[in-house]
């Protein structure tokens, strides 16, 4: 129940808000706006509130985008990340899934030390191995290669912790149940416990999908130029040559965002959900 | 031999100091209906685990149909087991829950959509086959759980508390429908509980234990009839049995306040010279209130003040204190008292127990 | 016992993937990265690898570019740390406040967090630029142009502003979190005791979320100390290194350089500081559950 004076004061609140949250979001609006005129419109728009505003649609509206996906090869780029995402989600699912099922589930020899170390590699920054990681991909004659790229990035420590944690409080007689119903523990695991975890198979499977397609470092060391080339380091390539406009630029981000901005909307239940349990975990 | 066959079989789990279950040994026949009943702790579910493979044997040995169990993973064993949580597959239909087992044996569609048919049909799950657990009624996921044990035609039915998850009135319902499932399919049943009315009601044989060992084991009626020890006389039987500890000289019995009755002839020569300190049970219903009894025991006539009263309708509680202890007597709806009225009482002296003092075994 | 076996066999073999994956790419690099650190490995000439002990430690703090590494990481870190924090903290209060459009002001603030570094990099390199809209807006109230990631007194202030806008979002949604964590009924019982809203604030708010702020300003830090990205798409380090980071010194001392030692090196050192950090943000955090734990057997 709010007083009427409360309720005013709301309304304020509210009114400040919107505009506090036009000023943070100005660098997107003026992304996306700015994406579907050339430079010279861009320039000149600068110095008014046209900066901010998408020209009227007409027939060179989508030139900026056209240009980029006619000359040059960044839908090829966009498709091979979300093909490694998809790689990646399957993997790290299976690989990360079994093991945190392991870990919580069966009793296996130094059972809890594998999670006391599974829980310290979670701390270590992956900046660190970066180097030698590359070293090793390199000497197996890797680079360049999707395995090269996809085989460091499967395992997750964070991810092994994750599903133990959900997996743990499964219930043991449904398994059991399972047993006489002649399902072996690869089905059970597969056919059982994953649908019966869809809840935390989703947060994973988005997060993997969202550090996949933002990722930077890792494949800008892997891939050094070829077709395999993700959405990211496309980016930078072709924005670092000459030829690219500010506007092709503009369109070439808003192009990288639109994925992650669909896969926002679709999940962002999972993913507020994701991003609150990192905090309260330690809260 | 018998069909499952149970040798001396111990539970030590690794780190306790007590046995679980100790040197239990059991003979269990085709098709018959067998209940462990207890306390909680007393080693009933563990015994099941025991037989169902998902606790292994520390010692002894366990048959199944002539084949020794003791190693043979669950799945081999012939069993379907109904739990307590009924543990069905969260994800899936009604229908796909009943219908998994078959498939994962490779059974032919046609046989699989018989057999399911059946089962809900049985069952009366008709309108639910598409529904999903979280969907369900207490009662209709009990039915799919068992649905789920039935369609796979084992020999062997091992029932974990199947029903401590239900409101008493669907209890009754169930207990019904799981005899009649017993005695349509006549495969050999082993039901835990912990409610000794299920035990009497459905089973042809009980096994009574605690702490991981077995009192008795017989019929629901010898059981009522004549306990092993005064743990099966008060475990079966609602209200519970009267207990008093009592002395007897001669043929008189001195309760703990002084009061005395003494015991005829035929009682004496069962107790077969026994004498001295005792315990005497007595049910409920064998404390006589009817004039005809008091007529025919009217040497012995005691008498009470009625302290409480629990009117069930067809019959009645009536608590009072006599010979020291506290004392109920289970009447007929015609000789209501109330609270604060006096009654006059004899026991029925071929229906009293006597157990020992210290062993609490049963003479009589 | 047979079936002990075959659980541990299962088990094993269920746990087997991941483990030979966190051996080959964690473990070992690890154990690498440490026994390198103490050797002056050339990955173009690794037959001429020798132990040189401490060697390279002692190289590192003399190493006039790894120092204005670590001093602008520093830096970064101080600048972005308050911004980020109390941006978080603030607009997280602000939201739980606001009872119109609040859907709306989670999407809004948390955008950014979903967008890459790289194209919030590139981005923000349009914004940056000299001509840029930036400099266009404040143009208009009377500010001369700056010369933001050009500039070497900017460069570091304004890629560690960037980088705030782009992530506060994230925190603000751990803030949002333990704000709703908390119990209303404390907010009644202080507003029957007729607490004002700045002491509902200093006596409720702040302590119930003492410990989540510990965590998140640490995870900022760490956060912080891992930076690489924005100065690689915007600066390449420049101007005059002002924004050359720890990690990028590794980087590129290990993967242009190929000197695996030296840059293992600086990742040891590295990575102390991020051990360092996360004991600590354990110690702040454990040590008030057990105060907590004391104090209810205090009462008792």
């Amino acid at each position: 129940m709010l007083t009427k004076k409360q309720k005013g004061a709301n309304l304020v609140l509210a009114t400040v808000m919107i505009i506090m949250s036009l000023f943070f979001l100005f660098p997107v609006v003026w992304m996306i706006a700015n994406s579907f005129k050339p430079d010279a419109a861009i320039t000149a728009d600068m110095n008014s509130m046209r900066a901010f505003i998408p020209p009227a649609p007409g027939g060179n509206f989508f030139e900026n985008y056209i240009s980029i996906i006619t000359n040059t090869s960044f839908l090829r780029y966009m498709g091979n990340t979300l093909l490694y995402a998809a790689i990646l989600i399957v993997l790290g699912i299976v690989v990360n899934g079994l093991a945190g099922y392991a870990l919580a589930k069966i009793n296996f020899p130094f059972r809890e030390r594998w999670l006391l170390v599974i829980m310290m590699l979670m701390i270590v920054p992956t900046e660190t191995i970066i180097t030698i990681n590359f070293l090793f991909i390199a000497k197996m004659g890797l680079l360049n290669t999707v395995i090269g790229y996809i085989l460091p990035m499967i395992v997750n420590p964070f991810n092994i912790f994750l599903f133990r944690q959900v997996f743990i409080s499964l219930p043991d007689d449904v398994y059991e149940a399972a047993q006489l119903d002649f399902c072996n523990p690869v089905k059970y695991f597969f056919t059982m416990v994953l649908p019966m975890s869809k809840t935390v198979v989703a947060t994973v499977s988005v997060f993997t999908f969202l550090g996949v397609w933002n990722d930077y470092l890792w494949p800008s060391l892997v891939f050094t130029s070829s077709n395999l080339l993700t959405a990211q380091i496309g980016l930078n390539s072709i924005t670092a040559n000459e030829t690219t406009t500010m506007g092709q630029t503009l369109a070439l981000i808003t192009m990288v965002t639109i994925p992650v901005i669909i896969i926002y909307s679709l999940f962002s239940k999972q993913i507020v959900e994701g991003v609150v349990s990192t905090g309260s975990k330690e809260g | 031999m018998s069909f499952i066959e149970l040798k001396n079989i111990y539970k030590k789990y690794p780190g306790a100091d007590k046995n679980s279950v100790s040197d239990v040994s059991l003979n269990i026949e085709e098709k018959e209906f067998i209940a462990f009943v207890g306390p909680s702790g007393c080693g009933k579910s563990t015994t099941l685990r025991m037989i169902a493979g998902f606790e292994e044997i520390t010692s002894g040995e366990l048959y199944i149909d002539g084949k020794k169990m003791n190693e043979v993973a669950p799945r081999d064993r012939g069993i379907a087991m109904v739990f307590q949580n009924y543990a069905l597959y969260p994800h899936m239909t009604v229908e796909k829950n009943i219908s998994y087992g078959l498939k994962n044996m490779k059974v032919p569609a046609d046989e699989i959509k018989r057999k399911v048919d059946w089962a809900i049909d049985i069952l009366g799950l008709e309108e639910y086959r598409k529904r999903k657990p979280k969907n369900l009624s207490g009662g209709q996921r009990q039915r799919v759980a068992l649905g789920r044990a039935i369609v796979k035609n084992q020999k062997v039915f091992l029932m974990d508390e199947p029903l401590s998850n239900l409101d008493a009135k669907l209890r009754v319902s169930m207990r019904n429908e799981i005899s009649k499932l017993h005695r349509e399919l006549g495969s050999t049943t082993i039901y835990v509980t912990h409610d000794q009315v299920e035990a009497m009601t459905m089973a042809d044989r009980i096994v009574i234990m605690k702490d991981g060992v077995v009192q008795q084991v017989g019929k629901p009626m010898d059981l009522y009839e004549h306990p092993a020890n005064k743990f099966v006389a008060g475990f079966i039987g609602s209200p519970q049995m009267n207990f008093y500890d009592v002395v007897l000289n001669g043929s008189t019995v001195t309760f703990k306040n002084g009061e005395k009755i003494n015991l005829p002839e035929s009682v004496l020569s069962k107790l077969s010279g026994r004498q001295g300190e005792l315990i005497l049970g007595i049910r409920g219903e064998d404390i006589k209130l009817d004039s005809q009894n008091i007529e025919l025991f009217k040497s012995e006539k005691q008498s009470a003040v009625v302290e409480n009263t629990e009117v069930m309708g067809n019959e009645n509680n009536l608590y009072f204190t006599f010979g020291g202890s506290a004392s109920v007597a289970r009447v007929s709806k015609y000789e209501i008292s109330k609270v604060g009225d006096e009654i006059e009482f004899v026991f029925n002296p071929s229906r009293m127990h006597f157990f020992d003092k210290e062993t609490e075994e049963c003479y009589i | 016992m047979k079936k002990k076996t075959s659980t541990s066999i299962l088990g094993m073999a269920f746990f087997g993937p991941a483990l030979v994956l966190l051996t080959v790419f964690l473990f070992l690099p690890m154990l690498l990265t440490l026994v390198f650190s103490f050797t002056d490995y050339f990955a173009l000439n690794p037959d001429l690898t020798h132990f040189t002990g401490l060697g390279n430690y002692i190289k590192i703090f003399k190493d006039e570019l790894f120092l204005k590494a670590f001093i602008n990481t520093v830096k970064f870190v101080l600048i972005i740390v308050p911004l980020q924090g109390l941006g978080a903290l603030g607009l997280a209060l602000l939201i739980n406040k606001v009872t119109y459009c609040k859907k709306y002001f989670k999407v809004a603030f948390f955008i950014p967090v979903v967008m890459s570094l790289a194209v919030v990099s590139t981005l923000w390199m349009q914004i940056y630029s000299p001509e840029g809209i930036l400099n266009t807006m404040l143009g208009q109230i009377g500010i001369s142009p700056q010369p933001f990631i050009y500039g070497a007194n900017q460069a570091l202030p304004s890629i560690a502003i960037m980088s705030a806008w782009q992530g506060m979002g994230y925190q603000m949604i751990i803030f949002l979190g333990g704000l709703q964590a908390i119990n209303p009924g404390l907010y009644e019982a202080a507003e029957m005791d007729h607490a004002s809203g700045w002491k509902k604030f200093k006596d409720i708010t702040l302590p119930e979320l003492k410990p989540l702020c510990v965590f998140v300003f640490i995870t900022i830090t760490i956060g912080a100390f891992r930076m690489i990205v924005q100065p690689m798409v915007m600066t390449g380090g420049g101007p005059s290194h002002s924004t050359y980071t720890i990690v990028y010194d590794i980087y590129e001392t290990g993967t242009v350089n190929w000197e695996i030692g030296l840059a293992s090196t600086m990742a040891i050192v590295f990575v102390i500081f991020v051990v360092i950090l996360t004991i600590i943000q354990t110690a702040l955090t454990r040590d008030k559950e057990e105060k907590n734990v004391n104090k209810k057997a205090k009462r008792r």
